[in-house]
């Protein structure tokens, strides 16, 4: 434990510093979320007066503004940019150098995102999160939160992160076959963001394509903690969400463990 | 003049030729961008299974202002897309250099020096949508609003471009101006979909302080209903000078504050 401790602390304060270094990208990247929710919001809005009724498919307006902000915090706390670092470090060369140390390449990886994410848990989600419930305190006139509901949606949300991670390692592995990393985040994030429920509640969705998308890794990824935090689900379906999240957590581990034996085999350094 | 389309088009040339060698790399970001768009449709036709129509736009009406906001947009992303660089890396690296040692105007270079075929993505999605929208949106089609449709494109894409000029520039007084970049840029958001929607403080910034608006809604609602051209149109050519204008100076006085990097 001690050794493990000794060997990833390194990585994980590097993690920290880096995002410390580069904290003005990340508040662009967070405002620009927020730019995103409020254009969602004002949407929201104008369906809602257009179809007329209180709810809209099993929402309320204030439903659907927590759903759109809890997303978003949902989205920022299981963020992974594996796939543009392991990208970048295969493209310059540098994943050489990760090779050859006598570590495990993806719990370095996962070490120095955990630093970056403990950070975005403190200074953006908890704030956050306390917001909603102040908003949804103002609207209800009593506190809406079940401390269970909160409990449980932690669980997920590190459950949701772990799928995350791995799920951004296999797009970074992409970068073996392909160079234009770009290209590949921008599809990654708007496959993610539709097949996952954060764009669009999967509940709106068509009864078929609902049920299959409730059944991939993507829900995992954002919708089943989003629900949990929300109430829509009781003891028994959470348990079952929980559930499916976690056998998704081993499948996605071990693909990701298949896909980087086949890669590394393939690895071929321009340059460097 | 005629040097600087010269030296363009080798400069394109050159580009071509590089997406030619790395063509599944093309084909990566093109692909990218037009599925990132059809799950930006999906949403819309997701909303419009259940109501009649969104503050007072039928489903086809909504994806004409749509396809339409995407032209300027992908326009200024194939050929501007090097600014972002300028305020994320060039700059902070000291590689600027590169640019002002060229006997050509440094802004011109770096523009010129990127094509970016990605773009091609929201090009397609956005002529596409127009198409399809085309037959039931109830367009207003006179030769005057056909020749302003061709004019107007070049002046939105211009409010584009000088907005990110702005912002790109700022990195010359702090080095690294990519968020900059990224949060203003982000409000394009705003463009999509129709200024009615939002409450007066979001649309007068959307209208006159980051004039997202008149990339897409405006212009698009004069040739859905045929009013107020004089705004509707006339105002992207003067909002398009007044900001190319101010970016321009901006930039100018951002290259005398320039300072090499260290190493």
């Amino acid at each position: 434990m001690n050794k493990i401790r000794r060997q990833y602390l390194p990585f994980m304060r590097a993690g920290v510093q880096t995002m410390i270094t580069y904290r003005m990208n990340f508040l662009g990247f967070v405002v620009g979320g927020l730019i995103y929710c409020f254009v969602m919001y004002y949407l929201w809005k104008a369906v809602f007066l257009s179809s007329g009724g209180e709810t809209f498919m099993g929402f309320s307006m204030t439903d659907m503004v927590v759903f759109l902000f809890l997303s978003n915090v949902t989205g920022e706390l299981t963020f992974s940019s594996v796939s543009n670092d392991i990208g970048e470090e295969i493209k310059d060369g540098s994943i050489a150098m990760r090779l050859i140390k006598p570590v495990n390449t993806d719990l370095s990886y996962l070490a120095a995102e955990l630093g970056g994410a403990f950070l975005r848990l403190v200074i953006l989600a908890l704030p956050m999160m306390v917001g909603l419930e102040i908003y949804r305190y103002c609207v209800f006139g009593t506190v809406i939160l079940n401390p269970l509901h909160l409990l449980f949606y932690l669980l997920s949300v590190i459950l949701a992160y772990l799928i995350s991670f791995r799920v951004n390692l296999c797009f970074g592995f992409v970068a073996f076959y392909v160079k234009n990393l770009w290209g590949i985040g921008i599809l990654k994030n708007s496959i993610i963001n539709f097949l996952s429920g954060s764009l669009i509640p999967l509940a709106f969705m068509p009864g078929w394509l609902r049920t299959t998308l409730e059944y991939m890794p993507f829900a995992s990824m954002s919708y089943t903690p989003v629900m949990i935090y929300m109430g829509k689900y009781d003891m028994n379906e959470i348990l079952f969400r929980l559930a499916i999240q976690a056998v998704w957590a081993v499948l996605i581990y071990g693909l990701s463990k298949l896909i980087w034996v086949g890669a590394v085999k393939k690895l071929c350094v321009q340059g460097g | 003049m005629r040097r600087a389309f010269k030296i363009y088009r080798i400069l394109v040339a050159q580009n071509l030729k590089r997406i030619m060698e790395y063509k599944a790399d093309f084909l990566t970001g093109a692909v990218s961008f037009l599925i990132d768009q059809a799950i930006g449709i999906a949403f819309i036709f997701i909303i419009f299974s259940q109501i009649p129509h969104l503050a007072g736009f039928t489903f086809e009406q909504i994806v004409f202002i749509y396809g339409f906001s995407q032209i300027p947009k992908g326009l200024d992303h194939l050929l501007a897309d090097n600014l972002w660089s300028v305020g994320y890396f060039i700059v902070r690296k000291g590689d600027f250099d590169k640019y002002l040692t060229r006997p050509i105007n440094p802004l011109f270079h770096v523009i010129a020096e990127t094509f970016q075929i990605d773009a091609v993505g929201e090009l397609v999605v956005g002529i596409g949508l127009m198409i399809y929208a085309a037959p039931n949106a109830g367009l207003y089609i006179t030769p005057v609003s056909v020749l302003l449709f061709i004019l107007v494109i070049p002046f939105a894409t211009l409010i584009y471009t000088s907005i990110k000029i702005a912002t790109a520039a700022f990195a010359f007084w702090i080095k690294s101006s990519g968020f900059i970049i990224q949060m203003v840029y982000g409000m394009n958001e705003f463009a999509k979909y129709p200024t009615t929607i939002y409450s007066t403080v979001i649309k007068t910034f959307v209208t006159y302080i980051i004039p997202f608006a008149f990339t897409g809604f405006y212009p698009a609602l004069y040739f859905l209903t045929g009013e107020n051209p004089l705004f509707h149109i006339g105002g992207v050519v003067l909002i398009s000078v007044i900001f190319l204008t101010i970016s321009l100076w901006i930039w100018k006085k951002g290259l005398s504050a320039y300072e090499s990097a260290g190493s």
